[in-house]
């Protein structure tokens, strides 16, 4: 969708794939063409390379873009892309694979003078590997992926009892993930934030920073929130990561849009994560505080436009907020939930943007991510933001199954949120609520009475013989989904 | 009709009179309703106050009511008496059931293992993340109700297991 709204401004025709569950999605409605590539499961669909490749070829396309999940960090589909003689619209494979292995990563940064968290700088041989390693370094320590990033591979351990399991979880997934059960280990960095640097860089050596976004509000090492600027990052901390990240992309040789993931400490120290070598969904923090458009960015680098702009010509003005809405019940444990749109209001009015695939009727499956809507708000400041962010969020009604909103809501007001004092311990600091929400007398009334008619419309399936008014009118409802 | 109404916290008694009054424990109150989607939300004015109320799940029942997520039930008189009357489940007898939808990838036990409380029973593959469902107690594998590389809904029965001494 994302793409495709670039794509139309730009004047280029926009192609679409989509897989069997995806055939009333509006990604394939909006797009100029589009084709079926297989059913739901990813590996015979949205991985499936040569079907893709073979939809290019057929639709006569000039380049393809990867998107954010699937095939966006996949160096092999950037090779292919490239062979079958299409632009690939993200950095080259080779650019992909130095970066793409977590252990070389870390070396690169490294050696570009960029300070890396204490751990392997190589993948583990086995589990007595990591248990040296660990105690080395000193626990905790965190298992990772070495094969990829994105948070899956990843298990926090707080000490040597919780190796074995965590080793036997962390593979396993990486090897499902990314195909490589490889581990590295690093020193675990407790009350760290999470902040990433978005960078773009072109074909000729132009590489510019375009400002930080805090992705510290994580459950199970996803991001429900992002923010620019970080509360915790100062003019200067900004430049200097903003640094780090430019001297990253050079020593990789990237070309594209990027970012830098960092962890920033207590004490305003930072130490490198990963590149992720893809756009990334919260992407439109940036371009809300920058007025960049990075997808239109990404099609001119791909095309091999130098950057239209310099360093020093980037301003940032006030600050943004996403927050991803998910299909995820909040009050058990954020587990995915299913079902089918059955009311839909997304937000609107001054400084909020709306990306979203959704519409009524949409059945929302466990096939895929369970992220249902971006909601973004500017302001001319963080107070303004969140105040926008607040006001969008108690708009938005998504009905027909369990979503995130209560929890953005609940967050959105929170006092450690709005003084920006957080860390990627948040959710489990803050998440459930200690006091339940609670209704003034007018409000409960109302409630109350809507308690009763949708019950009444659930069990009367027959129609009422007398009817008298808006509740009886509401009883002659057919059982509802 | 009378119904026994639970907001959050918030216990009332609401009475839909025949002649279209409203009573909420036992006082009237004029409120002016209009169905906006139907079986769906609805808008409330009570004493000049607007409320808008969306009827986001069914089962259970959650309301957002001007723009906050509220669980709620209703239950007529009859049906509320018949469920203060249900008893608590079986003891010594546990089911373990998929506490999300995704893909069982491993099964670690077979029917007839004594396992101990907190042994690994299975992986479930869901949300990017492999979980292992672990014993809920010291206690025999009965039953293996789906085996490795199943794909489950949320709440589906995996196993159940009896308690051992």
């Amino acid at each position: 969708m994302r793409v495709i709204r670039a794509c139309r401004e730009l004047g280029i025709r926009a192609v679409a794939v989509y897989s069997d569950v995806d055939r009333d999605a509006l990604h394939v409605r909006l797009a100029d063409e589009a084709y079926p590539i297989g059913p739901a499961s990813p590996r015979e669909s949205y991985l499936a390379i040569p079907k893709i490749l073979e939809v290019a070829r057929r639709a006569k396309c000039d380049a393809v873009h990867p998107g954010y999940g699937f095939l966006s960090e996949n160096a092999e589909f950037a090779d292919a892309v490239r062979d079958a003689g299409l632009v690939f619209v993200g950095p080259p494979g080779d650019v992909q694979r130095r970066l793409g292995e977590k252990t070389q990563a870390r070396r690169l940064a490294r050696e570009a003078g960029v300070p890396v968290a204490e751990g392997t700088l190589e993948p583990l041989q086995g589990l007595d590997h990591a248990r040296r390693e660990a105690e080395r370094i000193g626990y905790p320590v965190m298992l990772k992926a070495a094969g990829g990033g994105g948070g899956k591979g990843m298990r926090a351990v707080a000490s040597v009892g919780e190796l074995d399991a965590a080793w036997r979880l962390a593979s396993g997934e990486a090897a499902g993930a990314f195909g490589s059960a490889a581990l590295f280990v690093e020193k675990l960095i407790e009350h760290a934030r999470h902040v990433e640097m978005q960078i773009l860089a072109d074909a000729h050596g132009g590489i510019v920073w375009l400002g930080e976004r805090d992705c510290s509000i994580q459950r199970r090492h996803q991001k429900l929130i992002e923010e620019s600027p970080a509360p915790s990052v100062d003019d200067a901390l900004r430049e200097r990561l903003g640094d780090a990240a430019v001297r990253i992309a050079r020593a990789a040789g990237y070309q594209n849009a990027g970012t830098a993931e960092f962890l920033v400490d207590t004490r305003g120290g930072f130490s490198f994560l990963e590149v992720n070598t893809r756009l990334q969904v919260e992407h439109p923090v940036t371009e809300l505080v920058t007025g960049l458009d990075l997808v239109a960015l990404q099609l001119r680098i791909a095309a091999g436009e130098p950057l239209p702009f310099t360093q020093n010509d980037v301003r940032r003005r006030g600050a943004a907020i996403e927050c991803r809405i998910t299909a995820e019940d909040v009050g058990r444990g954020f587990i995915p939930a299913t079902g089918r749109i059955a009311l839909l209001r997304e937000p609107a009015g001054p400084g909020v943007r709306v990306d979203s695939g959704l519409f009524a009727g949409l059945t929302v499956t466990s096939d895929y991510d369970p992220l249902l809507m971006k909601l973004i708000a500017h302001g001319s400041d963080r107070a303004e933001a969140l105040a926008r962010a607040r006001r969008a969020v108690r708009e938005t009604i998504v009905a027909g199954l369990p979503t995130s909103l209560a929890f953005h809501s609940y967050v959105l007001e929170e006092p450690d949120f709005v003084a920006g004092r957080y860390d990627t311990g948040y959710v489990a600091a803050h998440w459930p609520p200690r006091t339940p929400t609670t209704l003034d007398e007018s409000a409960t009334t109302a409630a109350a009475l809507v308690a009763v008619l949708a019950t009444r419309g659930r069990v009367t399936r027959r129609p009422v013989a007398s009817p008298d008014g808006a509740w009886a009118r509401s009883g002659r409802e057919e059982a509802l989904r | 009709m009378i119904y026994e109404v639970s907001v959050g916290d918030r216990r009332v008694r609401v009475d839909l009179a025949g002649d279209g009054r409203f009573l909420i424990d036992d006082a009237v109150v004029a409120v002016d309703t209009t169905e906006i989607v139907r079986g769906r939300q609805w808008s409330v004015r009570i004493a000049g106050r607007s409320h808008e109320v969306t009827l986001l799940t069914l089962d259970p029942m959650r309301l957002l009511v001007d723009g906050h997520e509220m669980e709620a039930s209703a239950l007529d008189e009859r049906a509320a008496a018949a469920a203060r009357g249900t008893s608590a489940a079986r003891g010594g007898r546990h089911e373990v059931r998929a506490p999300m939808p995704g893909l069982l990838k491993t099964v670690h036990v077979a029917e007839g293992d004594l396992v101990e409380r907190d042994a690994p029973l299975m992986t479930l593959e869901a949300m990017k993340m492999e979980n292992e469902l672990l014993a809920p107690a010291r206690g025999r594998v009965v039953r293996l109700a789906v085996g490795a590389g199943t794909k489950v809904e949320g709440g589906a029965m995996l196993a159940v297991l009896e308690e051992a001494e």
